[in-house]
């Protein structure tokens, strides 16, 4: 119990370093918040409406929790851009984040590992020769110039899939809409899994390895054991709770991809909406964004976290006393 | 066959240093000029004019004739400088017949776009013009009558070695500028990243207690926090000249070498040989900086080289995301223009794949020089790392 506590815990330390961080840096910065938007000349008392209507008038500790109070009630404040509030904008955008994010992340650790093992099996097949290339790739390969690659070949050069978007203009109705976001984010989430799973697989390749090098894995085969439960039960199994901590460990990684990935498809997510808010500075849609980016971080780490606690027995142990 | 090849990733890293410290300008890359946009490398497509120029010059009473052979589809812009004297006259010989360019004496400064010219010369304003004046493939000759010094220069869609940006400069001179700022900003990022993380390693493994736990605590918190989006933010706040960038990006990334170095310094201050050195009364300062640090350098220095291709990667990808200084050539900015001002709807693969590789290809240069390193650091990790170990132990 103590320790899924100590977890939560760590989890919510990040949470409020984010709002911290958000906070400061945008109070903290020089010149005033509110140069983005006010015209020099604007009348004093018209400045200081627009100061009144952010709360930037107030001293800084009532900021603060007026902030921490928007931030935690999920309605962010107002846009500096639009005026209207930013959950407004910002809630039609995290559908589509999370649908690129999830399977993507899910996509490349379950084809990273079978791979992995695999290739593992397989030494000195095509197979560990994808491993080994698929891990150089990701590791030195900047994501956007894989993505703008695939589109070159598949958007324009092979008209198969769209240039860019999360649904065609005008979106079509009934069924057809869903086949139509599915195949806006086909190519998308290819190169996300494209990218991502090489890491995976070569990490999972070389734990593997070693694992099957080990002498209860020749114990276990000696005993008359089926090879196929050999390798997943008994040196699978052994590898799985430092698999859980690198896919945790990717995590924060994942979500700055998907930023990208979101700007060069021209998609209508969280990140190209944080590109567009600094870009256009406008701090509360940025800070909004960032912090939902980081939230999304943190759910998808202690969602990790629980699954470690499910398949590593020590931890459980250790969570039971 | 390991040693070859660091012997040829370190070759590589010396010449593209060397490419980067000379840049564009010795290599004879015509960095400033400008092209028509998303020209042609020169190698590509036979079928279309590279860059000329025909000077001629002569002096009075006298005339002078640049012939050439055109064997190219009309050209992309024409234009006309230098100075004519008193009852001069530009002829300009077509296999169709003849154009006078110019007789007004004085400078003449003329392009074919310009709508005065196209009157001047009898050609409806809506006509393009290099298509009038190169209407087949044939003889051409430019001939100057009287006293002048003209010159004529002809722009096709083929310019330099790796064709030209959606601003027409010459992608060659970029790419050699852009490998200069991923260097400087790569280098210049984990050297600042790598002496944060070796103090902060240091004191929190060295003095333990609470400074440690504040320490370990920040690592995990920034380590756990997706860094592109701060990097962003910061960017979007504090401006994006290239030292923004740098500071910005060493800020986080020191979490990585402060964990390895504090786990090193853990293991080293209770070994027998530090407590001894604090027997015989050595300060704080003087262990720490005159025995612990040399013991951590090589893998230090292996943490810089590993650290390269991450602060690259995150520097293209701030620059990709149009926050980096416009004025920056760098390779992320390539890119960012690649795809900003429709490469690929014009087909102009070369704008993309340059910048793209070369990232690629210096990051799997220091990855290779920062594997070796580490080896040579810590020879237990050849075992790890080193695959045909592996199958050897494992066999």
């Amino acid at each position: 119990m103590t320790a899924s506590l100590k977890r939560i815990c760590g989890s919510l330390a990040v949470l409020l370093v984010v709002l911290a961080l958000n906070f400061f840096l945008f109070r903290l910065m020089p010149g005033d918040p509110l140069t983005s938007i006010v015209d020099p000349r604007f009348s004093p008392e018209a400045k200081a409406q627009l100061a009144a209507q952010w709360g930037l008038d107030r001293p800084l500790s009532e900021q603060f929790v007026v902030y921490v109070r928007e931030m935690l009630s999920f309605r962010f404040g107002l846009s500096m851009m639009t005026g209207a509030p930013v959950w407004d904008e910002l809630k039609k955008r995290v559908p589509n984040t999370v649908a690129l994010l999830l399977p993507a992340l899910a996509l490349s650790a379950s084809l990273g590992l079978w791979l992995g093992v695999k290739a593992a099996l397989n030494r000195g097949s095509l197979v560990e020769r994808v491993v080994l290339w698929g891990g150089a790739v990701s590791f030195s390969f900047p994501s956007f110039f894989v993505q703008i690659l695939l589109l070159m070949c598949f958007a324009y050069f092979w008209r198969i899939f769209p240039l860019s978007g999360t649904t065609s203009i005008p979106p079509p109705a009934g069924g057809a809409a869903v086949l139509d976001y599915l195949w806006h984010l086909a190519l998308p989430l290819c190169s996300l899994v494209l990218m991502g799973f090489g890491g995976f697989a070569l990490y999972i390749r070389n734990m593997m390895v070693k694992a099957l090098g080990e002498e209860y894995v020749l114990m276990a085969r000696a005993r008359g054991l089926p090879f196929r439960r050999v390798v997943w039960n008994h040196a699978f199994r052994s590898i799985l709770p430092p698999v859980l901590t690198i896919l945790l460990l990717s995590l924060p990684g994942v979500v700055s991809g998907a930023v990208i990935t979101e700007t060069v498809f021209s998609m209508n997510g969280v990140g190209r909406f944080l590109l567009e808010a600094t870009n256009s500075h406008d701090y509360p849609a940025a800070g909004a964004a960032f912090f939902c980016l980081a939230l999304l971080t943190v759910v998808c780490n202690l969602l990790a976290d629980a699954a470690c606690v499910l398949v590593d027995p020590r931890v459980r142990r250790g969570a039971r006393e | 066959m390991d040693s070859v090849r660091k012997r040829i990733s370190a070759a590589a890293f010396v010449l593209l240093a060397a490419l980067a410290m000379v840049g564009p300008g010795p290599l004879g890359l015509r960095d400033g000029q400008v092209a028509p946009p998303y020209s042609k490398p020169v190698w590509l497509d036979r079928s279309i004019a590279p860059p000329m120029d025909l000077r001629v010059g002569s002096g009075a009473g006298e005339s002078a004739t640049a012939a050439i052979s055109w064997g190219y589809s009309a050209p992309l812009r024409v234009s006309l400088t230098g100075a004519l004297g008193e009852t001069g006259l530009v002829r300009w010989t077509t296999p169709s017949g003849d154009f006078v360019l110019t007789s007004t004496p004085g400078e003449i400064d003329l392009d074919a776009r310009d709508i005065p010219f196209k009157r001047a010369l009898g050609v409806s304003p809506f006509e393009n013009m290099p298509s009038v004046l190169f209407p087949s493939r044939g003889d051409y000759a430019l001939s100057l009558e009287g006293s002048g010094d003209v010159l004529m220069r002809i722009e096709g869609g083929r310019w330099g070695i790796l064709g030209t940006d959606h601003r027409g400069r010459d992608m060659a001179a970029l790419f050699v500028q852009g490998l200069r700022i991923s260097l400087i900003v790569g280098i210049a990022a984990t050297l600042i990243a790598t002496l944060l993380g070796m103090s902060l390693g240091l004191v929190s493994g060295y003095a333990g207690g609470l400074t440690d736990a504040l320490v370990m605590r920040a690592v995990d918190v920034l380590l756990s926090i997706p860094t592109l989006p701060i990097l962003m933010v910061i960017a979007g706040i504090w401006g994006k000249g290239l030292w923004n960038l740098v500071m910005i990006l060493s800020i986080f990334s020191w979490m990585g070498t402060a964990r390895t170095v504090r786990a090193m310094t853990l293991t080293l201050r209770d070994a027998s040989w530090v407590e001894g050195l604090r027997a015989i009364g050595a300060r704080r300062n003087y262990i720490l900086f005159r025995h612990l640090v040399p013991e951590a350098l090589p893998l230090l220095l292996a943490n810089v080289a590993l650290g390269v291709p991450g602060a690259i990667l995150a520097e293209a990808g701030l620059s990709f995301l149009g926050l980096s200084d416009p004025r920056l050539p760098s390779w992320g900015r390539m890119l960012h223009d690649a795809h900003m001002f429709g490469a690929f709807a014009s087909g102009a693969w070369w704008s993309i794949l340059p910048a793209g590789i070369g990232i690629s290809v210096i990051c799997l240069i220091f990855l290779d020089i920062g594997r070796k390193l580490e080896e040579r650091a810590d020879p237990r990790l050849v075992a790890k790392t080193d695959l045909r170990a592996i199958e050897e132990t494992g066999a």
